[in-house]
């Protein structure tokens, strides 16, 4: 089997006496989104801490493509190609769509000690970027963030990841407070990505979400993962609702683990 | 309908409301004191204009990396006082002096944005305790009275500063243009450099900043190092453009500076800039402290009509961003 994008291995993370994740191991592979499911608590937010570079993890290995690689800062884990998308909090509002996606990359233009961004490139780059992430409004690059709606925001935020080749984007509650029409346009902005070579991994707390778009199921509980192989297509809600809980399931359904 | 779509554009930025109140404010004036408009009015307007000017056009972009100031007043009144010292004494040249004060303001600029970034303790009150020790350390060495100047007549330092001359019956100094070159220099950073992009998105969302290797921090401790600069130069250009040099000068300046600033349209939350609206903001005020005085308000009814400004203009850009917000 091939080397997958992103390799974690016995991962653990302490806060205090508090044992957030117990010896994690979890896996994706290239062009592939996984969904990662589990009650609050169950250490799921604190995994893609770890992998983004937000918090420090108390002992394991992360591998990227077979490389044992280290983040101290965010900045890290992004120049090592993992974006993690929060709603809300990875945009700037005040700044153009344009000026959001180059964001410490502006191009420059002219000579070296002008620092002259080039803003016709940007918005040139910007607005080819948004018809392919799918977004239908015609939008022009200038517009303010914060004149956008939530599902236009998250477009935003996927298409810079998109386009600073981004190995895998981290999706966390991308559907959160959307409306019907809005969450099948991230969803479909996701699968672009994917489409696209880029690797996911998909968070939410709406279970019907991610069976729409992932072609994997990790689920977690109380620190482990109990259950990283999960198909979609074969497997019923209820039974993957069963092993979040933990509990029996009530109305039968394809047997996990 | 292209005619239509620009205005509409026009009144949409943040800088027109300001706009429309600085020509009222002129026409309003001239209209009942035509001395208003006489070249030496104007000539003396502009003299001391362009010195506050000077701190505000650093504080906008400061405010627009989300903090401010309060220690630039303070710095105004000191940094011509460490000059003079400096000179009276004999310790150094008038322009080795001048080289100091600056220096030393830029110090005082980084000490306070290492607090503030550093120590996350905000910028009001590390500026306000900067204020203190500054302004107290002025009246201490100078045991409140204000220092010996010389008249700076024959000095190259004064010449290039603020040396004058006349266009037609206009009585211009040097520090209009230094004025204007700053104006143009921080407008062009502000708005078409990176670093620009870089103070907006510090002052907006400093977490989405950081995120994607903006290095906020050292921008925020840059913009402080500026305005302390800003702050000294023009109290300097102040002292050798009257030959005085008062431990006290400069009180209250901080939040003049930042009057001019927000009735311009800059947030005062940080995130949105424009140094043209500054400007114009600099007019507004100092034309109305000059302007109420030639039409025979009494002088001391200036702050009246400063604070009802402010209020006014802070109602009008919050009813323009709900609109232009519920517009799109």
């Amino acid at each position: 089997m091939a080397e997958p994008l992103i390799r974690m291995e016995n991962i653990r993370k302490s806060y205090g006496r508090v044992q957030a994740l117990e010896g994690v191991n979890f896996h994706v592979n290239e062009s592939e989104i996984v969904g990662l499911l589990g009650d609050n608590g169950a250490g799921k937010s604190t995994l893609i801490k770890v992998l983004s570079g937000a918090v420090p993890l108390t002992s394991g290995d992360i591998f990227v493509r077979g490389r044992r690689v280290q983040f101290r800062t965010t900045s890290d884990a992004i120049a090592a190609g993992i974006e993690t998308i929060y709603q809300d909090s990875a945009l700037v509002t005040q700044l153009s769509i344009a000026r959001n996606l180059f964001l410490g990359r502006e191009p420059i233009k002219g000579p070296r000690f002008l620092n002259r961004m080039d803003q016709e490139e940007m918005n040139r780059v910007a607005d080819a970027l948004l018809k392919q992430v799918g977004i239908s409004k015609n939008i022009p690059p200038t517009t303010p963030i914060g004149s956008l709606s939530g599902g236009e925001r998250q477009a935003v935020a996927i298409a810079r990841a998109m386009h600073f080749d981004s190995d895998l984007i981290i999706l966390d509650e991308p559907t959160n407070n959307l409306g019907v029409a809005e969450t099948q346009g991230v969803l479909s902005f996701v699968r672009n990505a994917r489409d696209s070579g880029h690797s996911c991994i998909f968070i939410a707390h709406n279970i019907h979400h991610v069976f729409q778009v992932v072609d994997r199921i990790v689920v977690m509980r109380r620190g482990k993962v109990v259950a990283d192989d999960i198909d979609p297509k074969t497997t019923s809600v209820a039974a993957v609702e069963a092993v979040i809980t933990g509990m029996p399931e009530l109305t039968g359904g394809a047997p996990v683990h | 309908m292209e005619n239509r779509s620009l205005l509409q554009r026009l009144i949409a930025k943040p800088e027109f409301g300001p706009l429309v109140l600085l020509v009222v404010e002129v026409v309003v004036f001239w209209s009942i004191n035509h001395d208003f408009l006489s070249p030496l009015n104007i000539s003396n307007t502009l003299a001391f204009t362009v010195e506050l000017g000077l701190i505000a056009l650093a504080m906008t972009l400061l405010m627009t990396s989300g903090e401010f100031d309060l220690s630039v007043g303070s710095l105004f009144g000191f940094s011509p006082v460490l000059m003079w010292t400096l000179f009276n004494a004999g310790v150094m040249p008038l322009e080795a002096g001048f080289v100091t004060a600056l220096v030393v303001a830029a110090i005082i600029g980084l000490v306070n944005g290492w607090f503030v970034t550093k120590l996350k303790i905000p910028s009001f009150l590390v500026t306000l305790g900067m204020l203190l020790v500054v302004r107290g350390t002025a009246l201490f060495v100078t045991d409140g009275f204000p220092q010996r100047t010389w008249s700076a007549g024959g000095s190259w330092l004064a010449e290039i500063l603020v040396g004058d001359f006349y266009v037609g019956p206009f009585r211009i100094y040097a520090s209009l243009f230094w004025f204007i070159a700053a104006a143009i220099i921080l407008g062009y950073v502000l708005t078409k450099s990176r670093t620009g992009n870089w103070i907006q998105a510090a002052g907006g969302n400093p977490g989405a900043a950081r995120a994607r290797g903006v290095a906020v921090d050292r921008v925020k401790i840059g913009l402080f190092m500026l305005s302390s600069v800003m702050a000294a130069l023009a109290g300097i250009i102040s002292s050798i453009r009257t030959s005085a040099a008062n431990p006290n000068s400069g009180t209250g300046y901080e939040l003049e500076v930042i009057a001019m600033v927000v009735i311009g349209g800059t947030a005062l939350t940080g995130g949105r800039g424009t140094i043209i609206g500054t400007v114009i903001g600099i007019l507004i005020l100092r034309i109305m402290r000059n302007g109420i005085v030639l039409i025979g308000v009494p002088g001391l009814a200036y702050n009246i009509f400063i604070g009802a400004i402010i209020l006014g203009m802070m109602a009008l850009h919050s009813w323009l961003e709900r609109r232009h917000q519920a517009g799109t």
